[in-house]
């Protein structure tokens, strides 16, 4: 299929069978909200809802359907997924981003984060035959660039990405005072109110990201530490690391997923950490959600998730250089912000 | 030499990465779901015309290049180079050719150009936004083609190649958008 415009029903339609075809359910939950998910950088669009008898109400349009989603895991209804829209404000609208986009989540219950990757291998697969019939798939071009997308796909943990890419073993990346000054010998601007997270995620985007273009392959990144642990669970063996992975492919990352963190006591800590770093960056604050908690009180199965901007799928299968090009109406279009 | 925080960098704009200057060619702020915001940039060394992408932590200091402009004029392609000369004491200076990328081709004889210096040493040459040229090979539009190729290549006096509506003929004079390459319209 050669529109790009119209392929986004197809990849859509795959996504729905693939899914469906592993027994899961489609979900739908609520884009405008009273309290949205905390992600410490992000930005949220705010609005009042408002009724004719004069209540006003803050509300938001989701950032992540996630926390619905796992409200509704706590119901036991078993392996889920849906399709909706997400918003993110303040951001550049570029090639791989829009502030209006479709997020695709999927949760597995009694699963961990290694049958996601499993999931991901195949879900991608069927994404990119469905648009393109005849593909081959061990010789998948995008841009130009030829990738072998034959399963099982590399799989990197992070402190091995680390030692392999950058010469920085796991103490090392761990430790803030010896990973800052590995960064400043290789050249890295470290200044006093430079922090560990910004050259973690800088030593991954000019170390580690070009070494997994250079596999020619998609490749899951798995076992951040503990501290990028997000909404993911520890791992039982090595708590330093946490069982989360991102999945990178042509220099795009397609997903996130978590081995789904359980504990209602650590994820009130996380919430409260996450609280403080939205106020000291002077985002827009909002309360914790309780109910998510209650529900993680209450019990949730074993579950691993995964979020996935279906944008960018659409943009793999279409052989698009840019979002925009897959959008009827682009949002740097609409408001007129080209560039 | 001034600086400015690399939450900032915004192309055209010359940079010192690693000591040598560079002329950013893109750049793209990201908030990632999870973790710091970063500033993905890709840039040119403006020595060697060699194309580079880093990412900057949004708030680290960047050293920025002093530049200064001078109006050259293109005397001929050399090889790998580009030659200007100063009109008024006839001095000339080379750029590499990758620094042109696909704007080579719209260099016209004896025209002028602004030429950025870094002390010494050019850094790069400023575009005008339009270039007119004629039109050296065209082919006769083909009677009932029009709504599969509302658009022909046609070949100009520099060798360049443009896409230009079917009524283009040899010798037309044409107006090209230097940037993006498009036929904007017929001169005359």
């Amino acid at each position: 299929m050669r529109n790009k415009l119209l392929a986004r029903e197809t990849v859509i339609d795959a996504i729905r069978s693939y899914l469906k075809s592993q027994g899961m359910r489609e979900v739908f939950t609520p884009v405008l909200v009273p309290i949205p998910s905390i992600e410490p950088n992000l930005d949220v669009f705010e609005t009042t809802l408002t009724t004719s008898k004069g209540a006003s109400h803050r509300a938001f349009l989701t950032m992540s359907p996630e926390y619905a989603i796992k409200k509704i895991l706590s119901g036991g209804v078993g392996s889920v997924f849906e399709i909706t829209r997400a918003f993110r404000n303040n951001e550049e609208v570029s090639a791989t981003h829009n502030p209006e986009f479709t997020m695709l989540e999927w949760y597995r219950v009694e699963a961990d984060y290694t049958h996601i990757m499993r999931d991901f291998e195949q879900l991608f697969i069927s994404v990119v035959s469905a648009v393109n019939p005849d593909v081959d798939l061990a010789k998948w071009v995008y841009q130009d660039e030829t990738y072998n997308l034959s399963t099982p796909w590399p799989r990197w943990s992070v402190a091995e990405a680390f030692y392999t890419s950058c010469g920085i073993n796991a103490d090392t990346l761990l430790d803030e005072k010896d990973l800052l000054a590995a960064a400043k010998q290789k050249g890295y601007t470290v200044e006093e109110t430079t922090t560990w997270e910004e050259i973690f995620y800088q030593l991954i985007f000019n170390e580690i990201e070009p070494a997994m273009k250079k596999t020619g392959q998609p490749v899951f990144l798995y076992d951040y530490p503990a501290s990028q642990a997000s909404l993911s669970r520890k791992k039982a063996d090595d708590p330093r690391f946490a069982e989360r992975f991102e999945v990178f492919l042509a220099g795009m990352e397609l997903g996130n997923c978590f081995s789904e963190l359980l504990d209602e006591t650590e994820q009130r800590a996380r919430f409260e950490a996450d609280y403080k770093a939205r106020q000291e960056a002077g985002k827009t604050l909002y309360p914790l959600d309780e109910d998510l908690l209650l529900a993680l009180k209450s019990g949730l199965p074993t579950v691993s998730g995964i979020a996935v901007g279906v944008d960018r799928l659409v943009m793999l299968a279409t052989n698009a250089a840019t979002i925009a090009e897959t959008l009827f109406f682009p949002a740097a279009e609409l408001f007129d912000q080209k560039g | 030499m001034s600086s400015l925080s690399a939450g900032n960098i915004a192309k055209g704009m010359y940079i010192l990465f690693k000591g040598q200057p560079f002329l950013v060619t893109r750049a793209d702020f990201m908030a990632p779901g999870k973790g710091s915001a970063i500033m993905r940039v890709r840039f040119k060394n403006v020595d060697t015309g060699a194309v580079q992408d880093f990412t900057y932590k949004t708030s680290e200091t960047v050293e920025t290049v002093d530049v200064d402009k001078k109006e050259m004029q293109f005397l001929y392609l050399d090889g790998e180079e580009v030659v200007f000369m100063d009109p008024r004491s006839f001095e000339q200076v080379s750029l590499p050719k990758a620094f042109f990328e696909d704007k080579i081709g719209f260099l016209t004889a004896e025209g002028k150009y602004i030429v950025l210096w870094n002390d010494d040493k050019p850094i790069g040459v400023i575009f005008p936004k339009n270039v007119t040229l004629t039109v050296t090979e065209a082919q006769d539009a083909v009677a009932g083609n029009r709504v599969n190729a509302p658009k022909k290549q046609v070949v100009v006096e520099t060798g360049a190649t443009v896409f230009a509506p079917l009524f283009v003929k040899t010798g037309d004079r044409i107006v090209i958008d230097v940037e993006t390459g498009e036929y904007l319209s017929r001169a005359n």
